[in-house]
C-alpha cells in the first residue's frame, strides 16, 4: 500500500466514525462562534484610533501618521526619506494606485520611484490590502501588483492604508478573505522584523524590514 | 551537527555542572514568562479561552481524514504537489529526492522541529547538499555545530557572549559589536547573499488550512518568507496532525499560540502558502511540495489523542522547573521539556527513553500554562505506569519501591523507621542544609537537602502543636 494509503486506513481505523460533512461545518462554526465569545471587549467605533494605537505599541514596534488622502502619500515619503536621511530612489510596489500619483511634486525632497527591489534595497513603498485593528496588522495578497518581497526585503517599509479597509479582529479577515480568490500567499505583517533569539532580548530589523511607517488615508 | 551523547544521567549531570547553562536558560526562559503573563493578564477570559482552542483542535482531529483529504484536494487545485510520508527515512527521502530533480546545490531552510524531528539536517549533509539555516538561532547553533535546546528558542543556552564568540569566528564581516543588536546586524548581512543563491528553500507549517489548501508560517523575523519565495522550490515538511479546519481556526488558534510563545499579539509575520507562483506573478517558487508526515500520529490517536492539540508554544519548556535546570540538550531528542517527554517515547520507544517521563515534578506548571489544555502531568504518569509494566524500570529501582512500598503499606513500621531516620538526617546537617548523605549522594551531588524537622508531620500533629 502507498504512504498515503497506509495514513488514512490508520486515521479511519482509529476514527471509524463518519459524519455529514453539514454537520462538520457547523460543529466547525460553533468553535469559531465559543472563541470569539472569550475574546476581550474591542471598542470597534474608532478602529483607526484602536490600530494606530496597537501598532505603535512597544511591543510592534511601527510608527504611524495619518494624511486625508492617498494623494498625500508623495509628500509624507518626502517627510520619511528626509528624517531618516535616506536616497530619493526606492522601489514602488507595482500598483497602479501608486504609480500614478504625482511623486515629482513632493515638496521637500527629488523623489525617484520605481527603483528595482534589490536585496540591500533601503526603502519599499507600498499599499496594505486592509488592516486588522485588533493586532495592528497589515494585509497582503501577493500578485501581479503586489509582489511578497517588497515587505521582507527593504530596510525601511513605509505602507499605505485605507483607513476604509480597517476590520476589528482577526476572524473578520477570515470572512473577508473568504469572498475573495485564495493568493500564493496572504501576508499579515504585524510591525516590524525583529527577534528575540539571543537571550529573549527583542532587536529589530533581523532579516526582514527594520522599520515598518504606516501613513493611514482616507 | 552533534546530536547530545551519552545517558540521560550522564546528559543531567553534564548539564547541572554548567554554571553559564543556567544563566542563559533562565535569561531566556525568564523573560519569557514573564511576557507571557503579561499577556495572558490582558485577557480576562484567557482560561475560557484555552477551552475554545482545545475543542478547535480537537475537532479537526476528530475528523482528520475528512480535512486532510480536503486540504490534500485544495492544495492540488492550487498547483501544490503534495507527499505522503509514513515516518522519517520515507520523508527524507522525498525531500532529498526533490532536491535532486532540482539539482539543488543549496537549500536555505527556515526553522521547523519537524524537520529536527525527522533528521532532515542529517538527511540533507548525507546526499551532499550545503544547507543554510536562516532562523538566527538556528544560525547561531549550525554553526556551534549543535542541535536546537528549545522549540522556539533553538540557542536558548546560548550566552550573548556565546553567541559574539561565533560570529567573530565564523562571519565573513564580523559584527560591529557584541551587543544583542550589531550581532542581529551581522547576521542579517551573512546570510543575504544565501537566500539568494538557494535552489530549494524548505520550511515547516505551523497550520495546514483544509478551506483553501494553504500552509500557514508564523515568523518574527521575516526569515520564512526570503527562504521561500527567491528559490525556484519551496518544500513544506509538516506533521499531519497541524490540519486545521479553516483559515478562522488557524487565526484563533494563532492568537494563544504567539501570547504563550513570546507574549506577542500577532507574530509579526504570519503567512498563509498556497501553490506555486501564479501567472503574472513577480516573485515566488516555480515548484511547491508538501510532504505530511505520520510518524506515530495516527497510533496518538487512540493512545493520547489529547497531544496531538500540541501548538508547539514552549509555554510548557519555560515553565517547567526540570527544563530551566537541565536545558534542552539533556532530553536528547528533538522535544525537550514536558511536551518533548511525552512525544519522544512515542517516537524513540519507551524503553529508550523512560528516564525521560521520570525528569518530572508533577507540579502541574505545564498544564496549566498549556493553551490548549493539554493534560501533560497525566501523560507522564501514564508513560511511567507504561514503563514500570513493561519492566523498563532497573532492578535496583524496582526493589526500592518495592522496599518503600512494603513500610507504606504499614503505617506503625513507616512511623517508626522515620522516627529512626529523621534525627539521623540531622546529623548530616551544616547550616540548615545537608550536602552529603550516605545512599543519596545522586541527590546531593547537585542539590542540598533541607534539615528535616525533628519529628514528623503526624507525630507534630498528635502532640497537638503546630508542625
Amino acid at each position: 500500500m502507498s504512504a498515503r494509503n497506509d495514513i488514512f486506513a490508520a486515521i479511519r481505523k482509529a476514527r471509524p466514525e463518519v459524519a455529514a460533512p453539514t454537520s462538520i461545518a457547523s460543529e466547525a462554526q460553533a468553535c469559531s462562534q465559543a472563541m470569539k465569545r472569550t475574546l476581550p471587549p474591542l471598542d470597534a467605533s474608532d478602529l483607526v484610533g484602536l490600530f494606530t494605537a496597537r501598532v505603535s505599541a512597544e511591543k510592534v514596534g511601527a510608527t504611524v501618521e495619518r494624511v486625508a488622502r492617498l494623494t498625500d502619500l508623495p509628500g509624507a515619503v518626502a517627510r520619511y526619506v528626509a528624517t531618516n536621511a535616506l536616497a530619493p530612489d526606492f522601489a514602488l510596489q507595482p500598483d497602479p494606485r501608486l504609480q500614478q500619483l504625482a511623486w515629482q511634486d513632493a515638496p521637500g525632497a527629488e523623489l525617484r520611484p520605481g527603483a528595482p527591489l534589490r536585496r540591500d534595497t533601503a526603502l519599499a513603498v507600498g499599499l496594505a490590502l486592509g488592516g486588522i485593528a485588533e493586532t495592528g496588522s497589515l494585509i497582503f495578497h501577493s500578485g501581479a501588483e503586489a509582489p511578497t518581497l517588497y515587505g521582507f526585503l527593504p530596510l525601511h517599509h513605509l505602507v499605505a492604508l485605507d483607513a476604509q479597509t480597517l476590520m476589528p479582529l482577526l476572524e473578520d479577515y477570515a470572512v473577508f478573505a473568504s469572498g475573495l480568490p485564495v493568493p500564493r500567499n496572504v501576508n499579515l505583517v504585524t510591525g516590524a522584523s525583529g527577534t528575540t533569539d539571543i537571550e529573549g532580548v527583542l532587536a529589530r530589523g533581523a532579516h526582514g524590514p527594520g522599520n515598518l511607517h504606516i501613513v493611514i488615508f482616507n | 551537527m552533534s546530536a547530545p551523547s551519552g545517558t540521560f544521567q550522564e546528559r543531567v549531570d553534564k548539564a547541572l555542572g554548567n554554571a553559564q547553562l543556567k544563566v542563559a536558560l533562565e535569561r531566556t526562559t525568564g523573560n519569557a514568562r514573564r511576557k507571557r503573563a503579561a499577556a495572558v493578564e490582558a485577557w480576562p477570559d484567557f482560561v475560557a479561552a484555552r477551552a475554545a482552542a482545545a475543542a478547535i483542535k480537537d475537532h479537526s482531529i476528530a475528523h482528520m481524514a475528512y480535512y486532510l483529504e480536503m486540504f490534500e484536494r485544495n492544495a492540488l487545485a492550487s498547483g501544490a504537489q503534495v507527499h505522503w510520508a509514513r515516518d522519517p527515512d520515507e520523508a527524507c527521502k522525498i525531500v532529498v529526492d526533490i532536491c535532486k530533480a532540482a539539482n539543488a546545490r543549496t537549500v536555505t531552510r527556515s526553522k521547523s522541529m519537524l524537520g529536527e524531528e525527522i533528521g532532515l539536517p542529517h538527511a540533507l549533509a548525507g546526499a551532499g547538499i550545503r544547507r543554510v539555516e536562516t532562523d538566527l538561532a538556528e544560525h547561531i547553533i549550525q554553526l556551534a555545530g549543535e542541535t536546537p535546546s528549545h522549540i522556539i528558542w533553538p540557542a536558548a543556552h546560548r550566552t550573548r557572549e556565546d553567541v559574539a564568540k561565533l560570529f567573530d569566528e565564523h562571519h565573513r564581516e564580523k559584527p560591529t559589536a557584541h551587543d544583542v543588536v550589531s550581532m542581529v546586524g551581522s547576521a542579517r548581512k551573512e546570510l543575504r547573499e544565501d537566500f539568494f543563491a538557494a535552489d530549494v528553500g524548505i520550511s515547516g507549517a505551523n497550520f495546514l488550512c483544509a478551506d483553501t489548501g494553504a500552509i500557514c508560517t508564523i515568523t518574527n523575523e521575516g526569515n520564512a518568507e526570503l527562504t521561500t519565495t527567491p528559490p525556484r522550490v519551496h518544500i513544506v515538511t509538516a506533521g499531519i496532525e497541524k490540519i486545521v479546519a479553516s483559515t478562522e481556526h488557524a487565526l484563533q488558534l494563532t492568537r494563544l499560540l504567539v501570547r504563550s510563545a513570546t507574549g506577542a499579539d500577532l507574530t509579526q509575520y504570519t503567512t498563509f502558502h498556497c501553490g506555486p507562483k501564479r501567472p503574472g506573478d513577480l516573485d515566488g517558487p516555480d515548484q511547491f511540495h508538501i510532504v505530511l508526515v505520520d510518524h506515530g500520529r495516527t497510533e496518538m490517536l487512540t493512545e493520547m489523542p489529547e497531544m496531538l492539540r500540541c501548538l508547539r508554544c514552549g509555554a510548557c519548556l519555560n515553565h517547567c522547573v526540570v527544563y530551566r535546570a537541565i536545558g534542552g540538550h539533556a532530553y536528547g531528542g528533538a522535544y525537550p521539556g514536558p511536551m518533548g517527554s511525552v512525544l519522544t517515547p512515542v517516537f524513540d520507544g519507551l524503553e529508550q527513553t523512560r528516564d525521560l517521563p521520570n525528569a518530572c515534578t508533577l507540579n502541574g506548571q505545564c498544564r496549566q500554562v498549556c493553551p490548549v489544555d493539554i493534560p501533560l502531568p497525566t501523560m507522564l504518569r501514564h508513560w511511567r505506569e507504561q514503563s514500570w509494566r513493561a519492566g523498563y524500570e532497573p532492578k535496583t529501582l524496582r526493589a526500592a519501591i518495592r522496599l518503600w512500598a512494603f513500610f507504606a503499606a504499614r503505617p506503625r513500621l513507616y512511623q517508626l523507621a522515620q522516627a529512626v531516620a529523621l534525627p539521623a538526617m540531622r546529623l548530616f546537617a551544616k547550616g540548615g542544609w545537608i550536602s552529603s548523605l550516605p545512599l543519596a549522594s545522586g541527590w546531593t551531588a547537585a542539590r542540598d537537602l533541607p534539615k528535616p524537622p525533628g519529628e514528623s508531620f503526624l507525630t507534630s500533629i498528635r502532640k497537638g502543636g503546630t508542625p
